[in-house]
């Protein structure tokens, strides 16, 4: 395909127009002039319309799903809908601050505990709470609960430990490492977990072992239910990373394969937007052991009433302020509502559909790992490409070239030079064609070229070295460079 | 049929006879059939309008601020955000993108996210800043953890008068690695903290930071922050500031903050029932290899022009794993983006000018209340900007609250921590004028109390 992303020559917005004169800090009554601000705020006053143009510029040297295809792996890169939009805008769901009196929120409240209960009944929970801000944070947050389980077992002393296999996301080991344990990780077999090397690592040290499956190969753990039993005789929980849940809606769930606790990506999954980084959901399912450590508040229903239950003693407390993300599961219960059983069904089902004929036709030309058998996402290895002095990056640099976004690169480790791949059902087979396409053309192209790719974004290739090695990472230091070049 | 999964005509059909099977089902053979689901019971499906039916229901059993005289604040503000906002967060090619994790296709979100960077730097006085957090409290946990990396001790200090919930947060983040938060105790007649307690934890030599908010969480600021940096000497001082606030306060970098935390939501983003938030993350350069989560950094491409990466990538979870300095992936990337548009389009003096007459707002309305019967306010002799304390000597805070509810004005939020076992505290409400509150609305807010005061206790 012929693309070429905009490249506006747009200088940064403090330079967008003239500076204006310094003002200092207007007094306030009754506040000592100890605290008025002495420097002034160096930021520009612009009129609306050139703020406007600023980020419209930019914006289109941006690329977004509505783009093109989007094939990160493990990210779940599917259409976000635009009704959801829509009503997460609604004066009912934006204009709500979460300290108004119960009685005026009875719908963030009800749709909150619906919510709740749908997540629960597709995870196979107890219980799920939505307070977590995004997947690594749920994370973090379910290993607290381990921990004060723990704690209240008198264990924690003995608990120090968590597993996991060298597929996972480095998420994991960081959550567990906050959480206050020591990680250690178990060498995959053939892609998979090694039982009996798990087996061998699993103790009364053992806290926890932390699984996605599909994993992030895209294998399907078929030995799931053996792992559960594994860790539950060493007295051990079993973490569920629900980044990969997409490939299993309504075929097996968490609960159902033995786990104790899980995060969901609300943002992958439930197809609420990403905005470029964030904000995310990482909302939380807990089995009858581990419920009761559940953040407060609890959204509770008495008779046709809902209200904030803080009566949980057992509780880990609150990781964030207020609760959830409310935006995003407005529009997660949207998007459950819209599918409905046999949609959700039909999403895992199309989702692994897709990976499974791309990653065939790929893999005629590019090796993959261990078994062809996958379901969300599949991983090829870029080493053939050594051959002709080029690397993994230089394809997934070529790929930005042909209008379609770059799969992620180098995850999982255990693949050497990995691509890793995952285009979800709201793809069609067009795109499907059109993406493996492209990365036949690029395969095909010359190493010059994969080496100068790409030529057709804002910007050619970026020295990401130089821009660790001296870090510039606002105004401040440009001025500061600026001041360092003119007086050498 | 959902019309979001792709369902081109044949398609289906044409994908299983490329793999040469019959049925989605032979993809799914590897998954034990003990593990295999029945139904799950989410019920049907439904078609779009019956989906905005369905939400709208439940959206319309709220009542939103609109309707209401509001005077809710804390960390949370309720702000007019210009229409330009809502539109550039509206577009697609921002909020329908991951992470940039290929810069080139990203320039857009990355030269965003620096600007933003450079706005908070502008805004504190410090030297770098990363490109967002969860929310103000999460970010305050960070702040936290980054001490104890920085500085030997068991015990993070903070003020007694913190909202609960940021306490809970931080008891939270300091659990993992063992720590202790220990509560300094305030004057009562003043509200601020207490230099002397300060001063003899950290000559025990076992505190690794602390913490101090401006305004604190009750609305006042203390001079004392003036002094505390001299007063811990090397031990880091961590600020949590409210961005408005700095249009007008001296930024915590020139008192002696090594961190400066906040909570960005009040800058273009609607309450939304508490999320998303926006957490602002600050700290000295010497700290930067410390710092957690994404940084953008400004380079060049191979033609020599202006480009933005990701950069530090190696303090990273990705790259370090469980020696990052945090665990975060996800931050709020879309709502530092509202953040940057709303601060380039009110401006710095309309910043500065908004903070003044919300200033002016509070003390009108805590001069009207301090003369009820039955009412303080405001509670603590320090100044306040924005928002106060007021504190009830009779009758409960959600008795006052439920009663000005009924007279259509939100008056505030209880301190009260609600948990069972939380200490017990009196009866308080943070009270912040919102912007859209004027003299009819004051007033509204005194004569409610006044009812309240004529008919409660007595």
């Amino acid at each position: 395909m012929s693309y070429r992303q905009a490249r506006w020559e747009e200088p940064p917005i403090w330079d967008v127009a003239h500076a204006h004169a310094p003002e200092p800090a207007p007094a306030i009554p009754g506040v000592p002039e100890r605290f008025r601000r002495r420097a002034e705020l160096n930021w520009p006053e612009l009129s609306e319309p050139t703020v406007v143009r600023h980020y419209t510029r930019l914006s289109q040297m941006n690329f977004g799903i509505d783009s093109g295809v989007y094939p990160l792996g493990s990210c779940t890169m599917k259409y976000n809908p635009k009704v959801s939009e829509v009503l997460a805008r609604r004066p009912g769901a934006a204009q709500v601050h979460p300290y108004q009196p119960e009685a005026t929120v009875q719908g963030s409240l009800e749709l909150t505990w619906r919510l709740e209960r749908l997540l629960a009944r597709i995870t196979g929970f107890h219980e799920v709470s939505l307070q977590p801000a995004a997947g690594a944070h749920g994370e973090y947050t379910s290993l607290l609960m381990v921990r004060a389980h723990y704690r209240d077992l008198g264990e924690l002393a003995k608990r120090t430990e968590v597993l996991l296999p060298d597929t996972a996301h480095g998420t994991n080991p960081a959550s567990a490492m906050m959480a206050g344990f020591v990680t250690k990780e178990i060498p995959s077999k053939e892609g998979c977990v090694d039982l009996a090397a798990l087996k061998a690592a699993l103790s009364d040290r053992t806290a926890c072992f932390m699984l996605t499956n599909p994993n992030t190969a895209g294998f399907f753990e078929s030995e799931i239910l053996e792992i559960a039993e594994a860790v539950h005789a060493a007295g051990a929980m079993l973490y569920y990373d629900g980044a990969n849940l997409n490939a299993i809606l309504g075929v097996t769930n968490p609960g159902r394969m033995g786990f104790d606790i899980a995060h969901l990506n609300l943002h992958k999954t439930f197809a609420t937007p990403h905005g470029g980084g964030g904000p995310g959901a990482g909302v939380i399912g807990a089995g009858e052991v581990l419920a009761p450590y559940l953040p407060v508040p609890r959204v509770a229903k008495q008779g046709r009433k809902f209200r904030l239950d803080y009566q949980r003693p057992k509780s880990i407390g609150k990781v964030k302020t207020a609760y959830g993300n409310f935006g995003l599961d407005v529009r997660a219960y949207a998007f459950v509502l819209a599918h409905g059983e046999e949609g959700l069904r039909h999403v895992a089902r199309r989702a692994v559909l897709n990976s499974n004929y791309l990653g065939a036709r790929l893999g005629k030309r590019l090796p993959r790992p261990f078994h062809t058998l996958v379901k969300h996402e599949f991983v090829l290895s870029g080493v053939p490409l050594k051959e002709k002095g080029v690397r993994t990056l230089d394809l997934a640099k070529r790929l930005l070239d042909e209008g379609v976004h770059a799969p992620t690169v180098y995850f999982p480790t255990l693949i050497e030079e990995a691509l890793m791949i995952e285009l979800p059902e709201t793809e069609s087979k067009r795109d499907l064609d059109e993406f493996a396409a492209a990365v036949e053309r690029a395969l095909d192209d010359t190493p010059e070229h994969l080496h100068a790719a790409p030529t057709s974004c804002a910007v050619g290739r970026i020295d990401e070295v130089r821009a660790a090695r001296e870090p510039i990472l606002s105004w401040k230091d440009l001025r500061a460079r600026a001041a360092k070049v003119e007086t050498p | 049929m959902v019309r979001w999964i792709s369902d081109e005509v044949g398609e289906e059909a044409a994908l299983l006879q490329a793999l040469g099977i019959s049925s989605v089902d032979e993809l799914f053979r590897d998954v034990p059939k003990k593990a295999r689901l029945g139904r799950m019971g989410v019920g049907p499906g439904h078609d779009e309008p019956e989906v905005v039916a369905g939400v709208d229901k439940l959206l319309d059993r709220n009542r939103p601020l609109g309707r209401f005289a509001n005077f809710l604040g804390g960390r949370i503000a309720c702000r007019y955000s210009p229409a330009a906002v809502d539109a550039i967060v509206s577009r697609s090619e921002f909020y329908t993108a991951y992470t940039p994790y290929q810069p080139e296709a990203s320039q857009g979100m990355l030269r965003t996210l620096f600007e933003f960077q450079s706005l908070w730097v502008e805004l504190t006085g410090l030297d770098v800043a990363n490109a967002s957090l969860y929310d103000g409290a999460s970010a305050a946990g960070e702040a936290l953890l980054l001490c104890a990396r920085v500085h030997e001790g068991k015990r993070f200090l903070v003020p007694a008068s913190l909202p609960w919930e940021e306490k809970s947060v931080l008891a939270n983040y300091a659990s993992g690695p063992g720590l202790v938060v220990e509560e300094v105790p305030y004057d009562d007649r003043t509200g601020r903290l207490d230099l002397g307690f300060v001063r003899s934890a950290v000559g025990k030599g076992d505190v690794f930071g602390v913490l101090a908010d401006v305004p604190n969480g009750f609305g006042a600021l203390d001079e004392h922050v003036f002094d505390l940096k001299s007063t811990i000497g090397d031990v880091p001082l961590v600020v949590v500031a409210d961005p408005l606030s700095l249009s007008v306060l001296e930024p915590p970098g020139a008192y002696g903050a090594d961190v400066v935390v906040g909570e960005g939501q009040g800058f273009g983003i609607p309450p939304s029932f508490g999320g998303p938030l926006l957490g602002l993350f600050a700290c000295r350069r010497e700290h930067l290899r410390q710092a957690p989560g994404r940084i953008v950094g400004a380079s060049v491409d191979v033609f020599g022009r202006p480009a933005y990466a990701l950069t530090l990538q190696t303090r990273e979870q990705h790259i370090r794993r469980s020696k990052a300095t945090s665990n975060i992936c996800t931050n709020e990337s879309l709502m530092a983006l509202a953040f940057v548009v709303y601060a380039s389009v009110v401006g710095p003096k309309g910043l500065a000018a908004l903070q003044v007459s919300l200033a002016e707002k509070a003390r009108t309305l805590a001069s009207s209340l301090g003369s009820v019967d039955g009412l303080r306010a405001p509670r603590f002799e320090a100044p306040y900007l924005g928002e106060f304390t007021l504190e009830l000597q009779r009758g409960t805070a959600t008795g006052f609250l439920d009663r000005l509810r009924r007279r259509r004005v939100l008056g505030g939020h209880s301190l009260a921590d609600p948990r069972p076992g939380a200490r017990p505290t009196p009866e308080r409400i943070l009270v912040a004028p919102s912007d859209a509150v004027g003299d009819k609305e004051i007033a509204r807010y005194a004569a409610a109390a006044k009812a309240w005061a004529a008919s409660e206790g007595r």
